[in-house]
């Protein structure tokens, strides 16, 4: 069974920024990261960024485009997408 | 709602002066006004490789032992009046935001004890006032990139209290890989240069070296800190408020001692979109007409240094007769008062000095030209 992207990042979210009350189901697609119910800051965004620069071989160039890349679950996705399509592929679970 | 505090005691500058990778204050505010930047491109981690961003150094970026900051602030210190610094009386306030952070930061990768004498904020104290022959009383304080402004502060309280008669600032900060690694992280110091207060998509900071300091008296100098005021924004660890409102109440108690005054301001502008944004509009609401101006598109962001190293500079520039403008930014900028050119000290009296910090707070302080 493979696991799209979008559900690798929710586990890689909830992982990174050990949301203890969040399971990956509880994230929707197209939910802020930032902003929402999930109270995220930069703080966590800079975690967030550096696993992801780690785990996917992707350069974000600066903040603002950091801001946009992880505006949601889905724009993360299109995102590694676009730059990383090799390591965007549904790994086997 | 916190409110901001206002220290409305003027004291006294008898001397101050900073040393960049421009030189002396002298020697950097003509380099200013020359239009030159100390910014190069370097890698991110220092002979560690990685990404090329704008850092300005007095030294190649490595942890060595002693500490590469300490032939510069010697080349200084030298500079200080002899007044028995750190005995009783002449109290010395060393502030920075990462002391020797980076020394730190190299135990715990390599395990080199060699490193550690330096390696936290009052280990590294301890040696330079042994360094320096200062006495016992020093005191360290830091409180990210407005600390400079809180030793000022705390010297002008201990001045006024009878505390002291003479008191030294002492201010330094020099990049490592740990602090060039953080900043790159948050993306904000990135493959841009710093173009402070100007109207682009990516937003991009400089960092740089730099170590300064002021002797405070009650009367007297070159000079006179007419008030300051400091604030923090009791918002978010990380985040300004969004409507900017933290810039504003900063300086709103400094406001009415303006009054019949004609200042110039030089702001935090670190080359942040957001930040830069809040700040010009802040200034533009409170002191319209007053220009605006950043240096720290050619000097990079010397974090806890810059609010004593853009002092001994906004002196410096006083003496020479010309205030230097923002270098490193073009038009469009955030407001009409942005100066991108340098313009005559003459044509005003007093400066308005303003920094910020992580954490939203914010501090400033009026300088007197007279």
């Amino acid at each position: 069974m493979s696991q799209p992207l979008e559900e690798r990042l929710k586990v890689l979210i909830v992982d990174v920024l050990r949301l203890d009350d969040v399971t990956p189901a509880d994230l929707a697609d197209d939910e802020p990261l930032f902003g929402s119910k999930l109270q995220l800051d930069s703080i966590d965004a800079l975690e967030l960024v550096v696993r992801l620069e780690k785990d996917f071989g992707i350069k974000i160039g600066s903040s603002e485009e950091s801001r946009q890349a992880l505006a949601s679950i889905a724009t993360l996705a299109a995102y590694i997408r676009e730059r990383a399509p090799a390591a965007a592929q549904p790994v086997r679970g | 709602m916190p409110t901001s505090d206002l220290i409305a005691e003027p004291v006294a500058i008898e001397a101050c002066d900073c040393l960049t990778p421009l030189g002396d204050a002298a020697a950097t505010c003509a380099a200013l006004l020359a239009g030159r930047s100390a910014l190069q491109p370097q890698p991110v981690q220092g002979a560690g490789g990685g990404d090329l961003v704008p850092l300005a150094l007095c030294s190649p970026m490595a942890e060595t032992v002693p500490p590469r900051w300490l032939p510069f602030v010697r080349q200084l210190a030298a500079r200080l009046p002899d007044a028995g610094w750190g005995r009783p009386g002449r109290p010395v306030f060393v502030t920075s935001s990462n002391f020797g952070v980076g020394s730190l930061h190299a135990f715990v990768r390599d395990g080199d004890a060699s490193h550690l004498p330096y390696g936290v904020p009052h280990r590294a104290v301890e040696f330079l006032t042994r360094e320096l022959g200062w006495g016992p009383e020093v005191f360290v304080l830091s409180h990210a990139c407005v600390s400079a402004h809180l030793g000022v502060l705390l010297a002008t309280r201990h001045l006024h209290a009878g505390l002291a008669d003479r008191a030294l600032v002492f201010s330094f900060d020099f990049l490592s890989p740990f602090v060039t690694g953080g900043f790159h992280s948050l993306k904000i110091l990135n493959a841009g240069f710093p173009a402070p207060y100007a109207v682009r998509e990516t937003g991009s900071i400089g960092l740089g070296d730099g170590t300064a300091f002021a002797v405070l008296a009650r009367t007297g100098g070159r000079a006179r800190i007419a008030a300051q005021a400091v604030y923090n924004e009791m918002f978010h660890f990380t985040s300004n408020r969004p409507d900017g409102t933290g810039f504003a109440d900063c300086i709103r108690p400094l406001v009415p001692l303006l009054a019949g005054r004609r200042p110039w301001i030089k702001g935090h502008g670190t080359g942040t979109l957001e930040a830069g944004r809040l700040e010009a509009a802040a200034f533009a609401q409170l002191l319209p007409g007053a220009p605006l101006v950043s240096w720290k598109g050619a000097l990079g962001h010397t974090l806890g240094s810059c609010g004593l190293v853009e002092l001994a500079l906004a002196l410096a520039a006083r003496d020479a007769g010309r205030i230097p403008g923002t270098i490193g930014s073009t038009a469009p900028v955030f407001s009409p008062a942005v100066a991108l050119a340098s313009f005559a000290a003459a044509d005003h009296d007093t400066a308005l000095l303003a920094s910020n910090a992580f954490g939203g707070a914010h501090a400033a302080l009026l300088l007197d030209h007279g």
